[in-house]
Parts: C-alpha cells; sequence; structure tokens
C-alpha cells in the first residue's frame, strides 16, 4: 500500500515538473519555410512565448511550402492538435505552396477571435505577407491577438457590434468631444454676456395686469384631425460570433484565412 | 445729453435747518435736531396758499396738475453746462451737479410751463442701502474687469424722482391656436406615434393699471423697463415735501408719444394672458393668429423713485439703477475679456475631455 502511494507521488512529482516542459518543448514559431531570418525568428519566438504564458493562451506562428495534400484549415487545425500547445490558442498558418494563410482557433481562441475577428486580422496582415514583409506580418499578427484576448477577457470578443477602434475613430471621438465642448462653451459665454447686460427694454406688461379681470367670452378646443405614422424598430444586434467545425483529431476549431 | 430735475428744501419748523425726507421713517426729518414731521404737515401748508389761487388754469382735464402757485414760483431752473439741459431746484438750492453726466450747473431762471405729477412713490430705500446694493450686484459679477469694481464711485449714487406716465387700458384680445397632442406606443415590430391636431380658440377683455412710461427723453427707456416692476398700490398723491433731499427729473416726453409703448406691451401680455387659459397640457401650442384692441383711459402723471449712478470705464458711459421702491438694481457692466477666454477656453476642453471619457466609458465612440 505504502509502495503505491509513494509511487502515486512520483508519479504526480513528474507530471507536474513535466506539464510546463511539455509546452515549452514545442516552439511558437515554426519556419520550415524559411521566411524569417534568425534575429527575427529569436525576437517573434520570445514576443510569442510572453505573450502566451501571460495570457495563458497560445499564440502560434507555422509557415510551409507544402500542406501535405491538406487543405489549409486541416494543416493548422492538426498542427494545432498534435503538438502539445494548450487547450486554449491560436495558430497563424502561412503556406507557400498556394500562398494560403489560415489562422485557427481553438478553445478560448474561439470566444476572442470572432470570424469579424479573424477577417479583421487576416486585412491587416494580408498586405505585409503580399509584399513578402513576413516578420513585420507576424509582429503584428501577435500584437492584434494580444489585444482581442485581452479584449474578450475585460470587455467582450471584438465583433461586429463591438469593433476595434482605429486611429481615425479616436481622432473623430477626440473632434466630436471638443465640438460639444465648444457649443457649450459658446453658450454659457452667451447667457454670461446678457447676465452682464441686464438693461433691456421689457416686451410685456404682465406686472400690470389686474388679476381677476380676464373675462373670456369665448372659448373652444375643436379636435381636427389625427395621423399615425410607424417607424420599424432598430434590430439590436448581437455579434455574428464564431462558426466552428471539428479537426480530425475530433477537437473543435475556429477559424478562417485567404491567399495572399 | 440734457437734464431735468428738482430739488425741494423745506426748513425745519424748529431749527431753521434744511430737512429731508427719510425713507426709514417714512417721514420728514431734520438731520439737525432730529424733529419728525409728518409730510401731510407740509401739504398743509401749501395748500393754505392754494386756496388763494384760482382754479382757471387747469387746461389740462386728461392728466397731471397745475403747480400751486406758491410752489412753482419757489423754484428756480438750472442749466447743465455739459449736457445742456435742465434742472429745477427750490430758490434756497444751490447750484448742484448733474445727475447724469455729473458736471456742474447754472441758475437759469424760473419754472414755468410744465404740469404737476399726480402721484409719487416715496422712495423706500436710502443712499446707504443703494450704496449696499451696488457693492454687493458688482461683487458677484466674476467676469467684470477688477480695476472696474474698483474704480466706482459709490458716494455719487443719486436719488432722483423719474417722471412716468401711467397708462390704464381695458383690452379686447382674440387669439387663434394650432395645438398638438402627441401620442407613443410600440408593439414588437414598430414604434408608432400618433400626432392629433386641435383647433384653439380664446376670446375675452382684461385689464391693465398703471403701465410705467419714463416721461423724460434723459433717461434711457430700456434702463427704466429694467427695474420694473413699481407698485402703484404705494403711490401717495404727490406732495413736494417728498422731494426733499432728492433730485427731480420733470417729464419732456409728451402723454401721447408715450402712450404707443404701454400699448405694444399690453398687447403682447395679452396673448400672454389668454395662453395661460389653455389648460390641456397639450404639446405644442402655436398661435396662427390674433388681434387685440386697447382702450386707454385717463393716463396719470407720476414720480418714481431711482437711484442713479453713472460710471465711465475706459471711455465708455455705464449707468446703474436702483428701484427706489423695490431695491432691484440693474446696471450693464464690462466684460474682462481675459477672464472670459480663460472661461471659454477651460470649458471647451473641460467639457470635452469629459464627454470624451463618459463616451468611452458608455460606448458611445
Amino acid at each position: 500500500m505504502k509502495k503505491v502511494l509513494s509511487f502515486l507521488f512520483v508519479i504526480v512529482i513528474i507530471s507536474t515538473l513535466c506539464a510546463p516542459a511539455f509546452s515549452a518543448a514545442d516552439a511558437r514559431v515554426i519556419d520550415d519555410a524559411s521566411l524569417l531570418s534568425d534575429s527575427e525568428l529569436t525576437s517573434l519566438t520570445s514576443k510569442l512565448d510572453e505573450i502566451s504564458e501571460r495570457q495563458d493562451f497560445d499564440v502560434v506562428v507555422v509557415t510551409t511550402n507544402t500542406l501535405d495534400g491538406k487543405s489549409a484549415m486541416e494543416y493548422a487545425d492538426d498542427y494545432y492538435d498534435y503538438n502539445n500547445y494548450r487547450y486554449d490558442g491560436c495558430l497563424l498558418l502561412v503556406s507557400m505552396e498556394d500562398r494560403d494563410w489560415w489562422i485557427s482557433t481553438k478553445g478560448y481562441g474561439i470566444t476572442a477571435l470572432t470570424d469579424y475577428g479573424i477577417s479583421y486580422i487576416g486585412d491587416e496582415i494580408v498586405d505585409y505577407l503580399s509584399d513578402a514583409e513576413y516578420f513585420e506580418a507576424f509582429e503584428k499578427y501577435s500584437g492584434l491577438i494580444d489585444n482581442f484576448v485581452t479584449e474578450a477577457k475585460n470587455d467582450a470578443p471584438y465583433d461586429t457590434n463591438h469593433e476595434p477602434k482605429s486611429a481615425s475613430d479616436i481622432i473623430l471621438a477626440v473632434v466630436i468631444s471638443l465640438i460639444v465642448g465648444l457649443v457649450i462653451a459658446i453658450i454659457v459665454t452667451l447667457v454670461l454676456r446678457s447676465r452682464y447686460k441686464p438693461v433691456r427694454l421689457k416686451k410685456e406688461a404682465n406686472d400690470y395686469f389686474v388679476n381677476g379681470s380676464l373675462i373670456l367670452r369665448r372659448s373652444f378646443d375643436h379636435f381636427i384631425y389625427s395621423h399615425v405614422t410607424r417607424e420599424r424598430k432598430s434590430d439590436n444586434s448581437n455579434g455574428s460570433g464564431s462558426s466552428t467545425h471539428t479537426s480530425s483529431s475530433g477537437s473543435i476549431h475556429g477559424g478562417g484565412g485567404g491567399k495572399f | 445729453m440734457g437734464i431735468l430735475a428738482d430739488i425741494f428744501e423745506y426748513k425745519c419748523p424748529c431749527c431753521g435747518g434744511a430737512i429731508n425726507f427719510d425713507p426709514n421713517a417714512q417721514k420728514m426729518k431734520c438731520p439737525y435736531c432730529d424733529s419728525e414731521f409728518d409730510p401731510n404737515a407740509f401739504l398743509e401748508q401749501d395748500k393754505r396758499l392754494d386756496e388763494q389761487t384760482p382754479d382757471e388754469f387747469n387746461w389740462n382735464e386728461k392728466v397731471g396738475q397745475q403747480w400751486e402757485s406758491g410752489e412753482q414760483e419757489s423754484m428756480n431752473v438750472f442749466i447743465c453746462n455739459s449736457c445742456g439741459g435742465e434742472i429745477i431746484g427750490d430758490e434756497n438750492t444751490a447750484a448742484t451737479e448733474c445727475p447724469y453726466c455729473g458736471n456742474q450747473v447754472v441758475l437759469s431762471g424760473r419754472l414755468s410751463g410744465v404740469l404737476k405729477p399726480d402721484y409719487v412713490i416715496p422712495f423706500k430705500f436710502d443712499k446707504k442701502a443703494a450704496k449696499e446694493k451696488l457693492k454687493s450686484y458688482v461683487r458677484k459679477k466674476w467676469f467684470a474687469p477688477s480695476s472696474f469694481k474698483s474704480e466706482n464711485k459709490l458716494e455719487e449714487i443719486k436719488g432722483i424722482y423719474v417722471p412716468f406716465w401711467l397708462f390704464d387700458s381695458d383690452t379686447d384680445a382674440a387669439v387663434s391656436y394650432k395645438a398638438t397632442t402627441v401620442r407613443r406606443w410600440s408593439d414588437s415590430r414598430y414604434n408608432y406615434t400618433e400626432t392629433s391636431y386641435f383647433d384653439v380658440y380664446r376670446e375675452g377683455s382684461m385689464r391693465f393699471e398703471n403701465i410705467p412710461v419714463d416721461g423724460s427723453s434723459q433717461m434711457p427707456d430700456d434702463l427704466m423697463e429694467s427695474i420694473e416692476p413699481f407698485d402703484f398700490k404705494e403711490a401717495v398723491d404727490f406732495n413736494t415735501a417728498y422731494l426733499a433731499g432728492y433730485l427731480a427729473d420733470k417729464y419732456d416726453v409728451g402723454v401721447d408719444d408715450s402712450i404707443n409703448r404701454a400699448n405694444n406691451r399690453v398687447i403682447e401680455s395679452a396673448g400672454d394672458v389668454l395662453r395661460t387659459t389653455i389648460t390641456h397640457p397639450y404639446h405644442t401650442v402655436t398661435p396662427i393668429s390674433s388681434s387685440v384692441q386697447v382702450h386707454n383711459g385717463r393716463a396719470k402723471y407720476a414720480l418714481y423713485p431711482v437711484w442713479l449712478l453713472n460710471t465711465d470705464y475706459r471711455g465708455k458711459k455705464y449707468t446703474f439703477a436702483m428701484n427706489g421702491q423695490t431695491g432691484k438694481f440693474v446696471g450693464n457692466l464690462p466684460l474682462d475679456i481675459k477672464k472670459v477666454a480663460a472661461l471659454f477656453t477651460g470649458l471647451t476642453f473641460g467639457i470635452g475631455i469629459v464627454v470624451y471619457i463618459l463616451g468611452t466609458i458608455f460606448g458611445a465612440f
């Protein structure tokens, strides 16, 4: 009995020690297509490691010259499933075979990266990929994933009803805020000016009306007509969410991609 | 600018000093021996003189009265050196200052050709109260230049009886309105708005009494209307005793030239009065057409109490006036451009930042 317990104890210790080693063992940048220089590889790896550990969410980049006859989606899903990544994460696959890119999501990745979110990230990186600026594309990707996961945790995933702010949105918001401030300042100043110029002619003589002297001789309120207008209620839009599929290993993935 | 004002002086029956009307006691008071007298006592004195005077001078039946002969003959007219106007003062009054422009006045002759007022509202606020009002009026105005506040010459505030024509009017008015009510509801798919239209009509008669119109061309009309209302209930039959210690202006704008000003205000008010009889909670009420007829009765000539102060600031004249009956104080003030610019900039950015933060929190942006 004692032996069994100590055996179990050893198993537990070993598995605890090994667990981080497993995920750490699998690199988060797999550059089979050799698109990055050594220094870029090192820099990107350390960035993805940092994000992944901090967010408890694996962010992976894979480049390849061949999809081995699979679709980009299947290749990306399988690569994620078979390489000991966390349950929660996402993987960007760049295949030079037919110039495909694909983002596969799993677990919390499906929640954080909606269909809208993936196409947004795709739009942001596809130009870099087309121009062979792969490192810039991956940098952008990692930054956006970090941002999207943070937003999903703190507020709600970016979606059609919760779009990320671009610089021009922020400028517009600042301009609108300042215009509101300006209009209120103009009103206050005009009121102030009229307070400092209280001398004006009186339009009416209400002070000299003799109370009770009013004799109404004729008075009526006739209804003439009424009309009804109707307006369709605006739909309270919910976000489009994430569509999912099942990979060859039987796990559920979300994702999206395109050509570059 | 012209000026017409009277200065009356009564001698104390006890010590012979000049006595004034005291607004606090509402009595004539001798500052030297503290004796107090009922103003009517002096009226009696005037009446006795009056008994010798025939009534044939009543050339104006509509408004005002003839001066008692003793009163008029004992009054001098002064001319302001600066604005060329006239001031009236009694024969014991030495040359004084023009209450409008502060310049010296010189003796020109005897008073003649103007009516005696029917009524007077005595001062209820004395000079001390007027100075206090001015101080607190200016003190609260943060955006006035500090130098303007400190430069005010409080001592020069003057009590002056301003001539007013008082008009009564029996008014017939009829107004048609278009009114609407709005009802809203919704079902699962639509929001509905029902607007109902009403034809509303009001016709009636009403009375306005003692609408004052400033009868002095030197006194700005807007300033006088800004210190309204005056309460005619406190007016008393005119008695020169009330004027002691104060200046008095006399009318130089006739009744006929003043009546339109009163009637225009009545026309505006008639609509307001009829509007108050529309008690149904309509969403909107818009006057479409109106007709107002004003029937004026006899006008009255009255002197109303006003405290007046003129100040120059950077070449521009600022006049303050206080209603000597109600204490209502008005006057235009200069604005300190630097302070206003600071306020404007502060508000623009302050509110801008608040709007931006709130908009971000509530997801408006």
